[in-house]
């Protein structure tokens, strides 16, 4: 354990080359990073002990924001340039609203989206919006590029589904729902804080009927997660309160969440519900877009 | 074992060696002897660290200093003008009694004068948004609230004169 | 004494530019020639025997220059029972217990080191919780007493208790009682700068330390213990105190990593510094206890109080601070916190395997306000009388002796009540609001304004150097830890004295420059600093006076001189010299020297410099003048077993309210607006005075709201700032009224009484009676988190189903 457990021994690479990279990964105990918000800390305190750092910031392929009828959002991405970025706060509130939520300026000026993203924690702030806005991901290898749902990257805590060797390329965008708004409602037990539980809804409401409901969860299951039980308990039905306390009830129901300092898994199961709750109230209601 | 590491640093170009995957405020602090940058919990939760990175605050202890290669980097002690004249914040802090232990004063004063510059009106609740990165833990915030929005005060008005 | 020109009015802190621009230097900043970095390793068991020690990796590993532990260096006992060790021997009795202590070239090998020593443990049966501890059977924690003899219970030797008045008939004669149990939780100071020390050793065996310590004298003295322990008798400890990032009590006493650095630096010949981590800092600095509090009170029909009965459970953890002193100032509120006539008081302490605790800002008091002041609320609803009232007909007065034998100088309780509530809307709001589910709530509270005596001396001195440049040079064995000694000193020096605040220059709290004082505790600093100064500062003048009647004839003449020349109109009016010259006849202000019968007259003024340059240059009679009073405060050290005792030279009082809405659905608690009206005696700094109610209201509403370390079998689950919740400026995102009442005590300096802990001292019952004003719930135990005001709406619910 002496060995290579010294900060002042670990090697730290800055590729420019995505073929770098791919080089740079294969050896042993090398982790990516992005940020650094997450790694760097847990270096500091032992919990990962790399024998080398391959930095991402300085590959191309992985920066930049496009916008246009859907959106194509870099890996780089980082979360204060996803707060400025006027064209994406205006299709995609819950995104937005996410992202001005999560950590501190400083903390917003550092993290990534692919960070966020690629911890898998169930805590990521930026996933439940992008969840429910039908995100697709790039994900590139020395095998080429493939793109799956997002939903499909989260396996478990800490666990992506991505390859050895492959590294998240951007986040993809469809055109939202013409009509449709989003919102995201997050509980943390100070301004600064990890989500004790979030919430994100997308929809639209056509002839007084929900439509086009997507609703995800952060910190309510062991990743962040669809909540497909709440959608179809909303989908084509009038926000009335009948619909709303079975969602909320449903919610209740599919979430899965822990105990831990943080909160109990009942007092975040009871969010979920009064999340999905309010923010169909606040969607079919007028507030949010 | 170490490596170079060229950067610009409250104006002034430095050349350090560095461990590779050392932080930038473990270089700050240790061979550029700018202790003015604090270290409060090396997890970004406290802010005391801050510095600005290109113009952006940061927490300089998740900050690899590779990282700044090449780049400019501010600290408190570039923050004020030559000869220890102190910027308005600065001095906005000393006279509304934004300072007691003077800790997290120095991370406080940088994410301030970041903030001002990007947003030279702010109401309370965006500064104190603004600042929800940086714990204080002598003063309950409330005149170093006073202190940002008089600084932001001052620097319109001296705007204004000009 | 002059008139006041610059106590009471709006000035900077004195050492406020340097930390604005980030020259303060703190521990953290600090470095010696040769210094060596230690790094301690900690138990990995809350209770066990230590069966064997491998340091031999560690002490083969490049860069280490010493390994220590219990069974290699000379026995150091620490704590004022004497119950803990600098190193453990034989069995740890906590998670945190310092087994083992690295000394290296640099923090990172110091680090690897410790990883590097391996430690055989033999886990013992452990305890946790205080009241199984003073079970029968329970594991002892600790099984003989510092003296050796056998120990059978986990109940510490510490009892504070007090009965008065005659609690029977009191009770009998009660309408209404209001009972229940209350806790709090263990709280982290969070001082933003980590705990450290360097050690430095002589030759000789005198040791010098930089120590974040808010005792410099006490730990002068435990040091020269260690010293003697170590087998070097009669050597001095130095102890400096650097700019210190905040105390909160985290420095009321000396602390095992002091002592590892004092036998590292012995071992090696070199400096050595300590410096807690953030994660060290919260798993291994003493956290204020935790407590549990029955208590009842009753009150007659018109809503007088009759009794009040309290009886407090405290969790020491394993080993013994001055906190475990906490119940000599819970005495106060019990006894003394409205007119109660018959009171009755105990408090236990006991030994657990938990994290051991020790003092925080409020020191016992914040612990006992809690119970009281939210059973008041339920004594007021059951009365049917607005608590406002209720607490208006019960408060205190002056010239009263409460049943401890405090005696109230003055009070100004009555006038913070009014205060509050008028800043509140009470009349309007209070009981109105609940469609809304907005509530308004208040507490009081009563605390030292003179010191605290705990200790046989509570005094404190000052020195007034005066140097041939009219600087004034100011030395206090008091700590500046942020609070603002140093601002309400500087002022009241100035004023004493009679020179300008910038002249005034307040020195580093050293043991080897500073008289002694018992310590920056008790919100006495400025209290002590400030009495100590004025006689000092009276002394001074004196002897400046009578001196300056030798010069001043000779003096006038060089100014009349100078004036002609560069006035050649000028005739010097007709003044009779002789009777100028006179010591009662002078005056200083702003640091010039003038007649007081002349006050204006540019030609008779002497600037403070000059004047003491011409009474140090004149040959054989040269003088300068240095200065020092002690103060001792005029109070009891008070009999613990009976609870009795005048241990403050005055009291403080205050009230704080708050609106605040609730979320049903959430369990969220919004703080709308505050008030905190405070009885200072008088105000001596205003900006540090604010500064001290605000920081204090926000300690209080991390209490009452956030804060909680969470011990799990003795381990700390949360020990970092992502899961230990202070306020940030977002959660502080409402108005604080300040509300100032001036009582004048004559005890205090100017008048003023201390006021650095008063202000979180009543937040959490002010809270909880807002929210039960809000939406009719109750939590007994801090944190008043949303989690629980969801779990107490869910559970009122069950009880009584909706109507609807």
């Amino acid at each position: 354990m002496a060995a290579g457990m010294r900060r002042s021994a670990i090697e730290y690479h800055r590729p420019e080359r995505l073929a770098d990279v791919f080089e740079l990964r294969g050896a042993p105990d090398t982790w990516l990073v992005a940020g650094g918000t997450d790694l760097m800390v847990r270096v500091r305190e032992g919990a990962v002990r790399p024998r080398a750092i391959v930095s991402l910031r300085r590959i191309p392929e992985l920066g930049g924001i496009e916008v246009a009828d859907g959106a194509r959002i870099g890996a780089l991405t980082r979360v204060s340039q996803i707060v400025r970025d006027g064209r994406l706060g205006e299709r995609w509130t819950a995104l937005a609203l996410a992202a001005r939520s999560l950590g501190s300026a400083q903390i917003r000026n550092m993290a990534t989206v692919g960070g966020n993203l690629c911890n898998a924690s169930p805590c990521a702030d930026l996933a439940p919006p992008l969840l429910a806005a039908d995100a697709r991901a790039t994900v590139v290898s020395p095998r080429g590029s493939r793109e799956m749902d997002l939903a499909d990257l989260f396996e478990g805590p800490r666990v992506t589904a991505l390859a050895p060797d492959e590294v998240l390329q951007d986040i993809r965008l469809g055109a939202p729902p013409a009509g449709s708004r989003s919102i995201f409602l997050k509980k943390g037990r100070v301004a600064m804080d990890i989500a004790l539980a979030s919430i994100s809804v997308q929809l639209l409401v056509d002839s007084g009927c929900l439509r086009s409901v997507r609703v995800a969860a952060g910190s309510l299951a062991p990743t962040p997660v669809r909540l497909r039980r709440v959608e179809a308990a909303l989908e084509g039905k009038p926000p009335d309160e009948d619909v709303l306390s079975l969602a909320r009830a449903a919610a209740c129901e599919e979430v899965r969440p822990i105990s831990d300092v943080r909160a109990s898994a009942d007092y975040r199961r009871h969010l979920a519900g009064a999340f999905v709750e309010r923010a169909v109230r606040s969607l079919a209601g007028g507030n949010g877009r | 074992m170490k490596v170079e590491c060229a950067f610009v640093v409250n104006g002034e170009p430095v050349c350090v060696d560095v461990a590779p995957a050392a932080r930038l405020v473990d270089v700050l602090r240790g061979p550029l002897g700018l202790t003015g940058t604090k270290e409060g919990c090396g997890n970004g939760e406290c802010g005391a660290c801050t510095v600005l990175v290109d113009g952006e605050p940061v927490n300089a202890c998740l900050f690899p200093v590779l990282e700044v290669e090449g780049r400019e980097v501010t600290t408190i002690e570039g923050i004020g003008g030559p000869g220890g004249a102190l910027s308005p914040v600065q001095e906005a802090f000393v006279r509304h009694g934004g300072i007691q232990c003077g800790f997290c004063t120095p991370g406080m004063i940088v994410t301030a004068t970041s903030l001002l510059r990007s947003n030279p009106d702010p109401s309370d609740d965006e500064i104190r948004d603004g600042l929800r990165g940086n714990l204080c833990r002598c003063t309950g915030y409330v005149q170093i609230v006073d202190s940002v929005r008089e600084a932001a005060k001052a620097m319109r008005e001296e705007g204004a004169d000009e | 004494m002059s008139e006041l020109r610059h106590v009471g009015r709006e000035s900077v802190r004195p050492d406020a530019a340097d930390k604005a621009t980030g020259r303060a230097h703190y521990i953290h900043d600090l470095v010696r020639p040769g210094m060596l970095h230690g790094k301690v390793k900690f138990s990995e068991h809350a209770h066990a025997r230590i069966v064997h020690i491998d340091t031999s990796r560690a002490e083969r590993l490049p860069g280490v220059r010493a390994v220590i532990t219990a069974y290699d260096t000379p026995e150091v006992r620490i704590g004022f029972l004497r119950d803990n060790f600098a190193l453990k021997r034989d069995k740890v009795r906590q998670y945190r217990d310092e087994v083992a202590a690295v000394a290296a070239i640099d923090p990172e090998i110091a680090a690897e080191a410790v990883e590097l020593i391996r430690v055989e443990y033999e886990p013992l049966g452990a305890v946790f919780d205080p009241v199984e501890a003073m079970a029968e059977g329970a594991p002892l924690v600790h099984e003989v007493d510092a003296r050796g003899r056998p120990v059978e219970s986990n109940v510490l030797q510490l009892t504070v208790g007090h009965e008065s008045g005659d609690l029977a008939a009191a009770e009998r004669a009660s309408k209404h009682i209001a009972e229940g149990e209350f806790s709090t939780p263990l709280i982290q100071q969070s001082c933003m700068g980590t705990a450290g020390c360097i050690a430095e050793m002589d030759v000789r065996g005198n040791l010098t330390i930089w120590a974040k310590t808010q005792i410099p004298f006490l730990a002068q003295r435990d040091f020269n213990r260690a010293l003697e322990d170590m087998g070097l008798p009669g050597r001095n400890a130095r102890v400096i105190v650097p700019t210190l990032g905040g105390g909160f009590g985290t420095g009321l006493d000396t602390h095992a990593y002091e002592f590892i650095a004092i036998l590292l630096a012995h071992r090696t010949g070199r400096p050595v510094k300590m410096l807690y981590t953030r994660e060290e800092e919260f798993a291994n600095l003493s956290p204020r206890q935790s407590s549990r509090t029955r208590i009842v009170q009753g009150c007659d029909a018109d809503g007088r109080l009759t009794f009040r009965r309290m009886e407090v459970l405290q969790d020491n953890g394993a080993y013994t601070s001055w906190g475990a002193t906490f119940p000599t100032v819970m005495l106060l509120p019990a006894t003394s916190l409205y007119r109660v006539g018959a009171v009755k008081f105990d408090a236990r302490i006991v030994y657990t395997n938990n994290t051991y605790c020790q003092a925080m800002r409020g020191y016992g008091n914040p612990e006992v306000t809690w119970p009281i002041e939210c059973t008041l609320d339920e004594l007021a609803e059951q009365a049917g009388i607005d608590p406002f009232e209720l607490r208006m007909r019960n408060r205190n007065e002056p010239g009263e002796v409460t049943p401890m034998g405090a005696r109230v100088t003055t009070c100004g309780l009555g006038e913070c009540l009014e205060g509050a509530a008028e800043k509140l809307d009470w009349k309007e709001k209070r009981g109105k609001q609940r469609n809304a589910r907005r509530g308004v709530g208040m507490a009081s509270l009563i605390h030292v304004g003179g010191s605290g005596r705990i200790y046989r001396s509570d005094g404190g001195g000052v020195i007034l150097k005066l140097d041939d440049y009219g600087n004034v040079n100011v030395s206090y064995g008091g700590v500046e830890m942020g609070q603002g000694l140093h601002s309400a000193l500087t002022l009241t020096v100035a004023d004493a004295l009679g020179v300008l605040p910038e002249r005034v220059h307040i020195n580093p709290t050293d043991t080897a420059t500073c008289p002694w004082d018992v310590g920056t505790h008790a919100s006495r600093g400025a209290f002590i600093a400030c009495n100590a100064a004025i006689r000092a500062a009276n002394e001074a003048r004196r002897r400046l006076f009578e001196m300056a009647a030798e010069v001043y004839a000779q003096e006038v003449a060089r100014n009349a001189e100078s004036h002609r020349r560069k006035n050649p109109g000028w005739t010097q009016p007709d003044v009779f010299l002789p009777a100028l010259c006179r010591p009662e006849a002078f005056d200083l202000r702003d640091s010039w020297l003038f007649p007081k019968s002349r006050p204006d007259e540019p030609w008779l003024r002497i600037e403070l410099g000059r004047l003491l340059r011409a009474l140090h240059f004149r040959g054989e009679k040269g003088q300068v003048i240095v200065e020092e009073a002690f103060y001792e405060p005029p109070s009891e050290l008070p009999d613990w077993d009976r609870g009795m005792g005048n241990m403050s030279a005055c009291y403080t009082y205050g009230v704080q309210g708050v609106e605040v809405e609730v979320d049903e659905d959430t369990g969220e608690v919004r703080i709308l607006r505050a008030v905190s009206a405070h009885d200072v005696g008088r105000v001596l700094s205003p900006q540090a005075l604010a500064g001290q109610i605000y920081g204090g209201f926000a300690q209080g509403v991390g209490y009452a709201m956030y804060e909680e370390v969470r011990s799990v079998e003795g381990r700390i689950a949360n020990p970092s700032f992502t899961d230990y919740k202070i306020p940030t400026a977002a959660e502080m995102g409402f108005p604080v009224d300040v509300v100032i009442v001036e009582t004048d005590d004559p005890a205090g300096p100017f008048g003023a009484k201390g006021i650095g802990e008063p202000g979180l001292v009543p937040t959490a019952p002010a809270i909880a009676n807002a929210i039960y004003d809000a939406i009719g719930v109750r939590i007994h135990d801090l944190p008043i988190t949303p989690e629980k005001i969801v779990a107490a709406l869910a559970a009122r619910r069950r009880e009584t189903p909706p109507s609807r």
